[in-house]
């Protein structure tokens, strides 16, 4: 036979235990909101960084042109050391804390995506920092100067209503062309 | 009397049965409330360290964030300033490892008027912050410069505490024209204070710069520079700092040497030629172990400027 205060006593550790599991629950639910809040706010981060490398990026020494094209310009890339960076992006990889880089050339249009190698460079239009990495994610953008040196090699002078006489002659000039750098980040991905 | 005596003895008894029946009901409940009570603290005190944390692993990372503009340029030669609502520390720590190396950043905030600890590095392969092991204060003042060497290299970015102030006496006129174009509050050129860090350019102080052997000396460092860039790294930095960032520096121009050769060798097939002796650059950078050799490099580096200068097709 159970006596009172083994009735007494039993009641108090469930009312004990419910209590104990309730604050658990509130605790876990707490817990998982809190949570949830660092995943946004390490994504918000991520885009931060990727909204200010996007307005920067083309003056860090891996993309600027420097003095190569005549004076220093502000936001132009170096085509031609850039396609040594593709080359070479294997040791770039978590530098800049996103996970692509492209530029594009938005003028002349093209009329399909070229990605650029060193074979085909500079009849191409899409140069992907990591060409192997698949783009996921959200792009961040911004607009750019892209320049290389061209080589022409040709008739110059003479015409028409002209006495002067043609000759062939080596040039190397500078070509410019209008680019956008797009940074690429992944949700959830460490930046 | 005897009567009355055994009615309140039994009495008594009644009373320390009831008395105990109480008391087991009470000493259950607080036993076990004292161990809900006690769980229920120890999970919120770990909870409140847990958001501490995540806020200063936050605030590292927002800090490196905001120092992007810096490291890329645009804000060079201009001094900025942070401001935190509590006390804050900002641990500088560099580590040498992986192709480029990483600049770590910790921070610590007072709260309840404790240090809050943390473990949690941020780090960030493309940034090089000089500063003492940990700057401590509720502002910091940040500025930065280019390092060239010869062609740029990184922005560096110099980290101080608003209740550090530090005193160049005498400086050479370009250095002191630098300082007060920067007009950073903690960066004093005439009338130093007792407390001030003094730094000079003759004689014996706190931080003692020597311009012909190009060397900041401490009390018990020595750490040598090449440019306005370095010298100020090394004023501002402790010396485990310096050398393990100029190391970081090194790797970078060797990773940049190697695309400006390549950059070489595919104009060069358009004719247009360079002749820049970068290979040699690249071996040295690699081979690099402390400041001391950065005469050696500046050396090959100021050749390959002149060339770079007067060649057909400039590089950088």
């Amino acid at each position: 036979m159970v006596k009172k205060g083994q009735l007494k006593i039993q009641q108090m550790t469930f009312m004990l235990i419910a209590v104990t599991l309730f604050f658990i629950l509130v605790g876990l639910f707490l817990l998982s909101i809190s949570f949830s809040g660092i995943k946004e706010s390490a994504t918000e981060l991520c885009e931060e960084n990727a909204l200010l490398l996007a307005s920067k990026i083309a003056n860090s020494p891996e993309f600027s042109c420097g003095e190569s094209f005549g004076t220093t310009k502000t936001n132009c890339i170096d085509a031609d050391k850039v396609i040594a960076l593709i080359e070479n992006s294997d040791e770039y990889k978590n530098f800049w804390g996103v996970s692509n880089i492209e530029i594009r050339k938005i003028y002349p249009e093209f009329s399909t995506e070229v990605l650029c190698k060193r074979e085909n460079y500079p009849n191409c239009n899409v140069m992907r920092i990591f060409p192997e990495e698949e783009i996921e994610g959200v792009y961040v953008s911004n607009y750019a100067l892209l320049c290389r040196k061209e080589y022409f090699k040709g008739l110059v002078g003479g015409g028409c209503d002209s006495e002067e006489i043609e000759t062939v002659e080596e040039i190397i000039y500078d070509e410019c062309e209008l680019a956008k750098i797009m940074i690429n980040y992944e949700y959830g991905k460490e930046c | 009397m005897v009567k009355n005596w055994f009615s309140l003895k039994s009495k008594i008894k009644m009373n320390r049965k009831a008395y105990l029946q109480f008391s087991f009901a009470w000493l259950f409940a607080i036993i076990v409330g004292a161990f809900i009570l006690f769980l229920a603290i120890f999970f919120s005190a770990k909870l409140i360290n847990t958001e501490q944390t995540i806020q200063d692993a936050k605030t590292g990372k927002e800090i490196g964030i905001l120092l992007n503009p810096l490291e890329i340029g645009f804000e060079s030669g201009k001094s900025n300033s942070i401001t935190f609502p509590v006390e804050t520390r900002i641990y500088n720590k560099c580590n040498n490892n992986g192709e480029f190396g990483r600049q770590i950043i910790q921070v610590s905030q007072k709260s309840f008027n404790k240090w809050s600890e943390t473990e949690i590095d941020v780090g960030f392969s493309n940034k090089y912050i000089f500063s003492n092991g940990f700057a401590e204060g509720k502002k910091f003042y940040v500025f930065s410069k280019p390092f060239e060497f010869p062609f740029k290299i990184a922005d560096l970015i110099y980290i101080t505490s608003a209740s550090e102030k530090y005193c160049f006496v005498n400086p050479p006129e370009e250095i002191e024209k630098e300082l007060l174009f920067l007009d950073q509050e903690n960066l004093i050129v005439k009338n130093c204070s007792e407390d001030d860090v003094k730094v000079c350019f003759s004689g014996t102080c706190d931080i003692r710069i020597n311009l012909n052997t190009k060397q900041v000396i401490k009390e018990e460092s020595s750490v040598s520079f090449n440019d306005d860039a370095l010298m100020y790294a090394a004023i501002f930095s402790d010396e485990n700092v310096y050398e393990c960032h100029v190391k970081r520096l090194m790797k970078r121009l060797e990773n940049l040497a190697i695309l400006y050769n390549e950059k070489a060798i595919f104009l060069s097939l358009k004719g247009c030629n360079s002749n820049l002796d970068l290979l040699t650059l690249i071996n040295l950078a690699q081979d690099f172990d402390n400041s001391q050799e950065l005469n050696l490099i500046s050396e090959i580096a100021e050749e390959i400027q002149e060339q770079n200068n007067l060649g057909e097709c400039k590089l950088w």
